[in-house]
């Protein structure tokens, strides 16, 4: 007759589970089984071989919570692609994107390219007097909504 | 680290004017024959120093103007006009301060001419400085 593995062995069991595991012929459940009872606390001292075997097994085969030298790792990983990616992000910035493009064919020469911009700028140039009139007027009619509010308040 | 290089190199270069619809003007019409199209960054020009400038004359061209006519039309919601002429119904000079983006004034300058032949120029300024400062500079050289 097989032996029936329950969830909670008793002692008796553990004992037949630990003779058995010593001959070779636990399964894996068994030997699941097994671990979750040694894993207790206050087992009688018959236990305490097994309790050390199963234990080293234990913590030899789960993962340490953290590994410093991985921790590093990742670290200096991501460190190294924010430098890359501040790197870019300057270069971008700074370094010249200017240029013209005159009937489809592209300028880089930086004084032909401002020649063309100071004419573009001429272009669109008005008399100075009417510019600052302009703003005086847009300032003027602010000046005017706001005193407008004022009255429409005063009359509600 | 395609996502880094697309945060970091690719996006500030969109920020510039992708929120305003002339820029569809400088994409259309920047590369073609009878247009000049200029973009200068961190320059001084006329003794004032520009963060963007971006600017496009194009000649004898009035579906042109007619396409900057409708795109103007749109970013001039929410943008302050300091001049406007406008010929026979016909919009042919603006010049818009537009709201400022982050530490940017930012301007908008439109002129129209027919004679001796039909041009017309678009630009866009990005400045650190006060934009009024920025119009009065400029357009004082003249």
């Amino acid at each position: 007759m097989r032996f029936k593995i329950k969830h909670n062995l008793t002692a008796d069991q553990a004992d037949k589970l630990i003779e058995k595991y010593y001959e070779g012929f636990t399964t894996v459940e068994e030997e699941r089984q097994l671990k979750a009872f040694l894993a207790q606390t206050g087992l009688p001292e018959r236990f305490k071989a097994e309790q050390a075997i199963f234990g080293y097994f234990e913590t030899k085969q789960s993962k340490p919570l953290f590994n410093l030298r991985s921790y590093i790792r990742w670290v200096g990983a991501i460190a190294a692609m924010f430098i890359i990616g501040f790197g870019i992000q300057t270069f971008t910035m700074y370094t010249s994107s200017d240029y013209a493009y005159v009937d489809g064919v592209k300028i880089t020469n930086k004084s032909k390219i401002k020649t063309q911009a100071l004419a573009s700028l001429s272009n669109v140039a008005a008399d100075n007097n009417e510019v600052e009139q302009s703003l005086e007027n847009l300032n003027d009619n602010e000046l005017m909504k706001q005193q407008l509010e004022v009255f429409s308040g005063l009359s509600k | 680290m395609l996502l880094l290089i697309t945060c970091f190199g690719i996006l500030p270069k969109l920020q510039a004017q992708s929120d305003l619809q002339i820029s569809k003007v400088f994409d259309q019409y920047g590369e073609r024959r009878g247009a000049v199209m200029v973009e200068l960054t961190n320059e001084m020009l006329n003794g004032y120093e520009f963060s963007l400038f971006k600017s496009i004359t194009i000649s004898n061209n009035s579906a042109a103007s007619e396409f900057i006519r409708k795109y103007l039309e749109r970013d001039e919601v929410g943008a302050k006009k300091v001049k406007q002429v406008v010929t026979n119904g016909v919009l042919t000079s603006i010049y818009l301060q537009l709201p400022r983006k982050g530490q940017f004034y930012r301007l908008i300058l439109f002129n129209e001419t027919f004679k001796p032949e039909s041009k017309i120029t678009l630009i866009y300024i990005e400045s650190k400085n006060d934009s009024e400062d920025v119009l009065k500079l400029i357009l004082k050289k003249k």
